[in-house]
């Protein structure tokens, strides 16, 4: 073997050891391109992105918070709240478009600020926090709708995320803007070596000058701002804002493509192209599922399956690579 | 003539995983070719310079890795332990470096963690308790076995640990510097029972860098350097000079070296700072190009003192001065920035993140600085941090190792790497050199004494009293949580005379 070839096998098995879920993804793929009629389609790989890039952008979020060894699990309610938010602001009262959104990423943040004050401050585990938070929210999206969604939303507001510049819908362009930004945030700015550390290890982090307090509060308003985000794209894709948006079953599917793409539960770990590709598998599954026809309930064992797999393939490479 | 019961041959290990086996294709040892053999009833010494390779040595004894090549025998015959219970079933017991206590559990629970004293179905707490308490009793040591082992001090953790692994029946017991946290009267203590252990016919493979203990335990010294057996000596031959040599390939100059000038400012002023609700108030300063030295007993509060200063630990009135203002109470960024710094003596869980690399590590302290805009520079980064691997001798295959694989003193190095980084003016050091061979250490003195001459203020706090001698201009002693006597006199600075204010 000559010594650029290993090189090259090198480099392959550095990539495959950070980028788990992108082996992962391309296996899935190549298997649903021979086995999945209609499957290997431009077309197709389109309406997996556009499905994609909403979910991604809620992904970024948990990842951040993931990376703190904590959890969001109001993530699916206060996407809820948010829609119900919005469309109320934007068709209900009428106010400009700009002051609707505005207020609405407010209200992300907020949410976002409280999650993080609790966790931080009253230092209550976020896992018990937030199961509290989410049920909170999910009663406030129903007090303020009535319970009842708010159907065909202006076309002035709904042409932010149906457009097409360049091709390119713009629910799509925003999505990557925003992995563009995390990627710098996460991997290339002081603010992602800090998260990583405290997320390793509070103590030594703090002792070491980081704002471990300030910095645990922000990625939870982080987090809650990108799901409001996420919040206004899906209203306008659905053409209607609901108080169940989201809800439980949202928050694990984005913490699942977070964990197919590495994120670790213990904090510390996580990657922007790691859950870009976890979000982006789950969403393969989901539209292989589509193509042959299969009930609902059989793709969630599908996905189970699949990330019991990740995280085997994720402890076997670790180990072995 | 002693009856060899341990004996290793040919030993090679290379670097691992953390399942203990080679990384694929890798061609770099951490042992190579390496022989030792422990003989019955006696203290065995194993020494050599940080990253030498001791501690992988043990792991491999202990069961904890395998060894990739070549054999260990008990008794006469071949045996691999699977696992670290294989080993400890087959009478060896394993003092590590790195404490391995479980921090949310008690004294007791620790000592008994998989072996719980039952009655009947249930967990039998009181007589664990008791017994628990006589053995440490037995040891000399007053811990009561009910506290929770994350309120213990790193000493009295270390304790623990000792007294955990001595409660199994071991025929050999490895104890991997097991000193680095002790002050005087606990390791008094540790070779008292040590000696008893020799005389009850156990053997023990002893590890250490402070020389001065050598000659009052060892029987005989096996030395290593970069991964290979340089030789075996006994004590009787022992030389300190040649053992040097042997470590580190060549001879030392002088330890210590003083060529700083105290100047007249002072840089900390602590007043009537009491560090709980009951002791009494503390008072003492240091100046611009001193060297102050905070000696005193486990326990007398010298670490809580220090993480009180950088703050890290409520206190209780007082106040605390730093060139004329007061710092009480900032957060530990907000110093940094001023210029203060505290060097924990917990390199584990307050000084290093061991998960990171060596050069995130190195640069923890000081992102902020370095990257006023926030945008990372990796180019950068990785010449500075291989400037402090370099300035140190840190050992290392790459500024991207994590942390977790280096050597014990190794990682300590890197906790001083990132603590010079950040150009301090005050220099708040607990135990600097914990775990640090004589080689490295003197560069350390050398270190603190080059800041001191540029005019950095430094209390070091330090249970090694040839260091608080060798470097400090003055030396304040603590005794139960207050100050108990400030020598000024260099004449003074002697070791029984420091013991006496410390008791
Ligand atoms: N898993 C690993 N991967 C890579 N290098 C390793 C690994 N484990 C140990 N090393 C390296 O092997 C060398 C020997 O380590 P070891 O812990 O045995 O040293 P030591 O003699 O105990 O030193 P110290 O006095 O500092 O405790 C070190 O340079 C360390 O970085
Ligand atoms: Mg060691």
């Amino acid at each position: 073997m000559s010594t650029t070839q290993l090189l090259f096998s090198e480099k392959v098995r550095r990539f495959v050891k950070r980028n788990g879920s992108v082996v992962i993804f391309l296996i899935l793929a190549i298997i649903a391109s021979i086995f999945v009629k209609n499957f290997f389609a431009l077309n197709n790989f389109l309406t997996i992105i556009k499905q994609a890039a909403i979910p991604i952008i809620a992904c970024l979020g948990i990842t951040l918070v993931l990376m703190t060894g904590g959890i969001d699990l109001s993530l699916g309610y206060t996407l809820g709240l948010c829609s119900i938010t919005v469309g109320l602001l934007v068709k209900g009262v009428g106010l400009p478009i700009w002051l609707s959104i505005f207020i609405t990423l407010l209200v992300g943040l907020l949410v976002g600020f409280i999650n993080g004050i609790l966790v931080q401050v009253v230092k209550v585990p976020a896992f018990i926090v937030t199961l509290g938070t989410g049920y909170i929210i999910f009663g406030i999206a129903q007090i303020v709708s009535s319970g009842s969604d708010i159907n065909r939303l202006p076309a002035n507001f709904r042409a932010i995320g149906v457009t097409n510049i360049f091709g390119l819908n713009t629910t799509v362009l925003i999505s990557l803007i925003i992995c563009v930004v995390m990627y710098y945030l996460l991997h290339h700015s002081t603010f992602g070596r800090s998260l990583s550390a405290f997320g390793f290890n509070a103590k030594a982090a703090r002792m070491s000058g980081i704002k471990t307090e300030r910095l645990n509060i922000s990625v939870y308003m982080i987090c809650s701002f990108l799901v409001a985000i996420a919040a206004i794209l899906l209203t306008i894709r659905v053409n209607c804002a609901q108080p169940t948006m989201g809800g439980g079953v949202y928050t694990f599917e984005v913490i699942t493509g977070a964990i197919i793409g590495g994120a670790s539960l213990f904090g510390g770990i996580g990657t922007v192209i790691g859950s870009v590709f976890g979000v982006l598998t789950i969403k393969v599954l989901e539209n292989c599922i589509n193509l042959l026809n299969v009930s609902y309930y059989t793709y969630q064992a599908f996905q189970g399956i699949v990330i019991l797999l990740a995280i085997i393939f994720e402890n076997v490479k670790n180990r072995r690579l | 003539m002693k009856k060899t019961i341990l004996e290793m041959n040919a030993i090679t290990k290379f670097i691992f995983d953390e399942h203990g086996q080679p990384l694929r294709g890798t061609t770099v040892k951490i042992l190579e070719d390496v022989h030792f053999d422990v003989k019955e009833a006696e203290v065995h010494v194993l020494v050599g310079e940080n990253g030498a390779g001791k501690s992988t040595l043990m792991k491999i004894i202990g069961g904890i890795i395998p060894a990739d090549e070549g054999e260990m025998l008990l008794d006469g015959e071949v045996i691999t332990f699977a696992g670290p219970r294989e080993s400890l079933a087959h009478g060896i017991g394993f003092i590590h470096q790195e404490l391995n206590l479980c921090l949310n559990l008690d004294v007791a629970q620790n000592i008994f963690l998989g072996r719980e004293r039952q009655k009947k179905l249930f967990i039998d707490k009181a007589s664990m308790y008791t017994e628990a308490r006589e053995m440490l009793l037995r040891l000399g040591f007053d811990i009561d076995p009910k506290t929770m082992v994350r309120d213990l001090s790193t000493a009295q953790q270390q304790i623990v640990e000792i007294v955990k692994v001595l409660s199994y029946d071991c025929r050999i017991i490895i104890m991997d510097e097991p000193t680095a946290s002790l002050t005087k009267s606990e390791i008094d203590k540790l070779f008292a029972i040590i000696h008893d252990l020799r005389r009850n016919g156990i053997s023990i493979i002893y590890i250490s860098h402070r020389f001065e203990e050598l000659k009052e335990i060892g029987d005989r010294i096996t030395v290593l350097r970069d991964g290979r057996y340089i030789g075996t000596v006994d004590i009787e031959d022992f030389d300190y000079d040649k053992i040097i040599s042997m470590m580190v390939g060549r001879k030392l100059g002088a330890m210590f070296q003083s060529s700083h000038q105290v100047q007249d400012e002072v840089v900390l002023e602590v007043k009537g700072l009491r560090i709980s609700r009951n002791t009494e108030p503390i008072n003492l300063y240091v100046r611009s190009g001193e060297v102050v030295g905070l000696s005193g007993l486990v326990g007398a509060g010298r670490t809580e003192l220090g993480k009180s200063i950088f703050g890290s630990r409520t206190y209780y009135g007082g106040e605390i001065l730093y060139m004329g203002e007061e710092i009480g109470g900032l957060h530990p960024s907000n110093l940094i920035e001023k210029g203060v710094i505290y060097l924990s003596e917990d390199r584990k869980l307050e000084g290093l993140v061991l998960d990171m690399s060596l050069k995130d590590n190195i640069t923890m302290a000081s992102l902020k600085r370095m990257y006023p805009k926030t945008k990372i520079d990796f180019k950068r980064e990785e010449v500075v941090a291989q400037e402090s691997i370099d300035k140190l001798n840190i050992v290392a295959n790459s500024v991207e190792q994590i942390c977790n694989t280096l050597s014990g003193g190794n990682q300590q190095k890197v906790v001083v790497a990132k603590w010079l980084l950040t150009n301090p003016k005050l220099l708040i050091l607990d135990e600097p050199t914990r775990g640090i061979d004589v080689n490295a250490k003197s560069e350390i003195y050398k270190i603190i004494d080059q800041l001191a001459s540029q005019g950095v203020a430094i209390l070091m706090i330090s249970s090694e009293l040839p260091e608080i001698i060798g470097m400090s201009d003055r030396i304040y002693v603590m005794k139960r949580g207050a100050i108990a006597a400030e020598l000024t006199d260099k004449r003074e600075f002697i070791q029984e005379k420091i013991l006496s204010h410390t008791l």
